[in-house]
């Protein structure tokens, strides 16, 4: 803890650090033109989750991609509107006429962090490698392309067997990354034990559980724009510990603050809040058709949520999602009853005309719960997690159901294992979450379209499986608006998912560091942070 | 005329030791407030629904995280919900897993031990060898196994602490066993053709009673501690049951803010173990036969 | 001796390989398919049956066990969900639980020992009561609840020291001793407690002989009759309860790891129970299991060295 004339030597810069760094709604903006960064420094960032293996193409999880930030770039990246601009291609893609050939230019002159060249047959590699990998996550995600070419060196071009609108958002995540093709030469199934690709950063050493060590690297293309010499992801899932550690300095970032600690921290004369409504969503998931698992033939499962839509809306209705918000998450998340978020341009035309009960109507909900004819009806509800922040959600919810006749159990059960519940349909109702993705297509087909991966709701309808598929080979903003609008008519009426709200983060920054950048994704892009004291 | 000692002509052998271990036992005040205040538990626990002045479970959001009034002994907490009375209800989870598990491990545990330390041989080696082969496991670690195999709840819970703490009740009813077999009433037995169960049945095991019953003791707040600890990981009792490991691990997300919520739980844990480490301690000294008073 | 080197090590060879089957198929009993988990938000089919098979999954369980126990041997604890070798992390995290446990047996058997001697030599009176009831507090408090307590107190109201996390000695001595000091004395609390009455009772035995007495009778200092039991005492009282509470040592040093955010291998293995991760489990709970064995020799040999009656009738146990 630094005394008091330090705190009021910084406070001119503060002032700056304060007005670039809080966001109000869509994230942080970018603050180099006005800031004084150091050269140097090491800047160590307290994340809530481990990530997995640092190999894009196996790469599952969220902390993942905020580590891939500064380590890996892709062809495509966001902005802090969401927006997708280029960032290793040279331009957005040209597409042809058909929709099936994708044409895109590469940056030049870029090194990875081997030294070797960046150049088409590279990023060719790195594509044909998240599609034909054994046990590759990425592959089901670019599926149609079918060939790429690189007829020179920075130019690749993609030859898709479906039109496929959500691609260029694909190849602005995992996908897109490029990976050094010595270092799959060397590595080949091991490259998460030394990855190397193009970014600010290079992968340094990692300790499982404890910690990623990242350094700047000599190679990068715009060098100019790194401040720091090393960045370390630190684990510290415990959330009492991660915020101790930030009042105590020991990090100078941290990663998704628990809500109960949120007030704490705001009155902290050293730390900066950052807070960024993400794309995400938190919902409940109805068991409709899934009886032997996702991907089976799907019929009615028989329970009261399955066979009366008058109990699916009587649940949803006797949620008061304002409560839920102020006594499970102190007030900070953004409760709605959608799966698009308010921050994506996507939210507005697509659920316009549609009712949001952002309080509980027992009264209707009652009313629906006698119509449907079935007597004490009972839910069994399954919750992703045993941490005590689910289990008060599963107990309010609980305590809300009772109100309107409906029993729930609450069945608090590991993140894993809830999962292989899921998805084997061994639940009635699933409190679970999406991180989140740009294209809408990403927060609904998966969960329920018939063929989605995710839908262990086991939902099966054809209409609005044709209104998905449409929507996905459309390229045309104006008709994606109206089917994805249709769409969620449809979700809203039938429910066999509800929202109750989109996750909001709120991060802490050292008010010494300034240029940490939190879009709506959620990430943390710290590559070209540094200190200004 | 000579005097007769009424007394001793009629009061049994058994009555007679009876009288002087609760003598024994009253001599030591520790030992009594730990029995009175395990009782107490143990009564709160039983007669829960009357002792507590609100359901476990009910919930009040517009009360939330309120301080000791009137209405709520020690506030609320977090769902507004009234923590004497959860502590009261908690007192169930631990009292059944402490006890339970407890019954649970001597019941498998004394039958084993004792067929090896009294048949030997290769009964004994495989039997002690597989012990070790458990014991090496810590203790917490196979509670935690036990209980994500099985699934998390009290139950459980209370069978995953009952078998982790059988390894080394085996090993104690072992060496009981072992001594006692060459004790000369036992040999006598044996020399006179009497089965082997009756021989363990009548001569050996109610001769291990009295370390049974300190092991016991020792071993109850240990499991106490063993709940809690389950519990606190979400490996034991699930909400909306009250648990004090429950409570605790609620609790750590509001340690700035209200950590009364940790105190009172820790408080009803440590004086629940410690009353039946007082009582423990005090029984072991009242069954040593070398302890004068 | 050397007879009874040999007979011990072959039990203890014999229990290691009892335990890694042990381990293994306590792992394979876990719920829930680790290939979902491996999968993350991917429901690929094709996935699953890849992810299946790099970790060989989809092989019968005896082959799965012998492939592992087969590379253990050679030093191959194999890799965990994050691509990373075992054996490394292993090695990495090991020092640290190590260091936890030796700080919490330095400070336990300290405070223990001492506590015992103290009040043994004055039995009765005031400073006995006082390191009796100390004991038994020490006994009865849920260690777990005592860490959050002291973070409570020492790390969030004074600020005299950090709330968890940890610091390598190599990088920052002093640091390294902050963060474990609390830790330490959570853990060793159990310790000290279960070694101050044993201590104590053993002082009070050998106190009470009959050589004692003719000692003091001679005229023997003090100071001298006392030291001279005291060491021997604590050896032999030290080194059988450290064997004893070795298991109960581990147990807490997980759950102390986990409350005070110390990257050492009991946090592992929650870790990797709750993230299903196969391979690092089994390799982690051997590791453990083998340590303690290992460790349990070593105490049987001491005692031994310190007791011999026990090399001559053999083993007890």
């Amino acid at each position: 803890m630094k005394g008091k004339i330090a705190r009021l030597a910084a406070l001119a810069v503060g002032v700056l650090v304060v007005g670039a760094l809080t966001a109000t709604v869509a994230g942080a903006r970018s603050s180099h033109s006005a800031v004084n960064f150091k050269n140097g420094g090491t800047l160590t960032i307290g994340l809530s989750e481990e990530p997995d293996a640092l190999d894009p193409t196996l790469a599952r999880t969220f902390v993942g991609r905020m580590v891939f930030e500064s380590m890996c770039e892709k062809l495509y990246d966001l902005d802090s509107h969401l927006n997708i601009v280029p960032q290793l291609a040279a331009a957005m893609p040209q597409v042809s006429k058909d929709k099936l050939t994708y044409t895109i230019k590469l940056r030049k002159g870029v090194k990875f962090n081997d030294g070797t060249p960046f150049n088409a047959a590279a990023m060719k590699e790195s594509l044909e490698r998240d599609l034909t990998f054994k046990g590759s996550v990425r592959a089901s995600e670019i599926s149609p392309i079918k060939t790429i070419d690189a007829p020179n060196a920075s130019t690749i071009v993609l030859h898709l067997s479906q039109p496929y609108s959500p691609l260029v958002s694909q190849l602005a995540d995992r996908a897109g990354m490029a990976m050094s093709p010595k270092a799959l030469a060397s590595e080949g199934a091991n490259f998460a034990q030394n990855p190397v690709c193009v970014g600010p950063f290079m992968y340094k050493d990692r300790v499982a559980g404890d910690h990623i060590t990242l350094v700047r690297s000599p190679y990068y293309y715009a060098k100019s724009k790194v401040h720091l010499d090393s960045i370390v992801w630190k684990i510290m899932t415990d959330p009492s510990s991660r915020t101790a550690a930030m009042r105590a300095g020991d990090i100078q970032v941290e990663d998704r603050i628990q809500s109960t600690d949120v007030p704490t921290l705001r009155k902290d004369s050293s730390v900066n809040l950052v807070k960024a409504v993400t794309i995400g969503y938190q919902g409940i998931t109805f068991n409709v058709g899934n009886k032997n698992g996702v991907g089976k033939p799907y019929s009615n499962v028989g329970t009261p949520l399955a066979r009366s839509q008058d109990i699916r809306t009587a649940f949803d209705l006797a949620l008061d999602r304002t409560t839920i918000n102020k006594v499970v998450f102190g007030g900070l998340n953004a409760p709605d009853c959608y799966p698009l978020a308010p921050v994506s341009p996507w939210y507005k035309p697509t659920t316009s005309g549609l009712q949001c009960n952002l309080h509980a109507n027992d009264a209707i909900a009652s009313k629906l719960v006698k119509a449907s004819g079935i007597a004490n009806p009972t839910v069994n509800l399954l919750l992703g997690g045993t941490d005590p922040v689910t289990a008060r959600l599963g107990q309010v919810i609980q305590a809300m159901e009772k109100n309107v006749g409906i029993t729930v159990n609450v069945k608090p059960t590991e993140f894993t294992t809830s999962l292989n519940e899921a998805t084997a349909g061994q639940f009635d109702a699933y409190a679970v979450g999406w991180s989140g993705r740009v294209d809408p297509d990403g927060n609904i087909y998966g969960f329920v379209a018939t063929p989605g991966t995710l839908n262990y709701s086991g939902y099966s309808n054809p209409k609005l499986d044709y209104i998905l598929n449409g929507a996905r080979k459309s390229l045309s903003t104006k008709s994606r608006d109206t089917l994805y609008r249709a769409a969620m008519t449809i979700i809203h009426r039938q429910r066999p998912l509800i929202y109750l709200y989109h996750p909001v983060y709120y991060f802490g920054v050292s008010k010494k560091v300034a240029g940490v950048q939190i879009y709506g994704d959620g990430l943390i892009r710290a590559q070209f942070a540094g200190y200004t004291q | 005329m000579s005097y007769v000692d009424t007394t001793a002509v009629t009061i049994s052998p058994r009555a007679r030791r009876w009288r002087l271990l609760r003598r024994r036992f009253l001599r030591r005040p520790l030992a009594v407030v730990g029995l009175v205040v395990a009782a107490t538990f143990i009564v709160a626990a039983i007669l829960a629904p009357v002792v507590a002045p609100y359901s476990a479970g009910e919930t009040n959001f517009n009360a939330i995280l309120l301080h000791s009034s009137s209405h709520h002994l020690l506030g609320t907490d977090e769902l507004g919900r009234d923590v004497f009375s959860r502590i009261v209800w908690g007192a169930r989870a631990s009292i059944e897993a402490g006890v339970f598990s407890t019954l649970l491990a001597m019941a498998v545990a004394v039958p084993i031990g004792v067929v090896a330390g009294y048949y030997r041989g290769w009964t004994d080696t495989v039997i002690a060898r597989l012990t070790d082969v458990l014991l090496a496991f810590p203790f917490l670690i196979v509670a935690v196994g036990l209980a994500a195999i099985l699934g998390p709840s009290l139950t459980n819970a209370t069978i995953a602490l009952g078998i982790g703490a059988a390894p080394a009740l085996i090993r104690i009813a072992r060496g009981e066993a072992l001594a006692l077999r060459e004790e000369d009433y036992v040999r006598a037995a044996v020399a006179n053709g009497a089965s082997d169960l009756r021989i363990i049945s009548r001569h050996v095991v109610p001769n291990m009673l009295s370390t049974l019953i300190v092991q016991g003791t020792v071993l109850i707040p240990t499991a106490i501690i063993g709940e809690a600890v389950l519990s606190f990981l979400g490996l034991g009792v699930q909400p909306p049951t009250p648990s004090w490991g429950v409570m605790l691990s609620d609790a750590q997300s509001y340690l700035i803010q209200a950590p009364r919520l940790a105190i009172y739980p820790g408080i009803a844990v440590f004086l629940c173990s410690l009353s039946f480490n007082l009582l423990g301690d005090g029984l072991r000294d009242v069954l040593d036969p070398k302890t004068t008073r | 001796m050397g007879g009874f080197l040999l007979r011990k090590a072959g039990a203890a060879l014999i229990v290691v390989f009892c335990s890694s089957v042990v381990v293994f198929a306590g792992v394979r009993a876990l719920p829930g398919d680790p290939a979902i988990a491996l999968s993350g938000e991917n429901r690929d089919p094709a996935v699953l049956a890849a992810i299946r098979q790099k970790y060989g999954l989809d092989k019968p369980l005896p082959e799965q066990y012998l492939k592992w126990i087969w590379h253990a041997l050679h030093g191959d604890l194999g890799v965990d969900q994050r691509d990373l070798p075992v054996a490394h992390t292993i090695i990495a995290r090991i020092p640290i639980t190590l260091e936890l446990a030796v700080l919490a047996v330095l400070l336990g058997s300290v405070i223990g020992i001492v506590a015992g001697i103290v009040a043994a030599v004055r039995r009765g009176k005031a400073a006995d009561h006082s390191a009796t009831t100390f004991a038994l507090v020490g006994l009865s408090l849920p260690h777990f609840w005592l860490g959050l307590m002291m973070i409570v107190v020492f790390a969030v109201d004074l600020h005299w020291l950090p709330a968890g996390g940890y610091v390598s000695f190599g990088s920052n001595p002093l640091g390294n001793l902050e963060h474990m000091l609390m830790p330490a004395i959570v853990l060793g609390t159990g310790l000290s407690a279960v070694l101050m009455r044993q201590m104590r009772s053993a002082m009070l035995t050998s106190l009470g002989a009959d050589y004692v007495r003719t000692a003091r009778a001679k005229g023997l200092p003090e100071w001298l009759v006392v030291g001279k039991h005291a060491l021997r005492n604590s050896l032999i009282t030290v080194t059988t309860v450290i064997g004893l509470q070795l298991g109960v040592l581990i147990s807490g040093a997980v759950i102390t790891e986990e409350i005070f955010v110390i990257p050492g291998f009991g946090h592992l293995t929650l870790d990797a129970i709750d993230q299903r991760d196969y391979t690092l489990l089994q390799g982690v709970i051997l590791v453990v299991a083998a340590g303690y064995v290992l460790i349990n020799l070593l105490v049987d040999v001491v005692y031994s060295l310190l007791n011999p009656r026990i090399r001559v009738q053999g083993s007890s146990t």
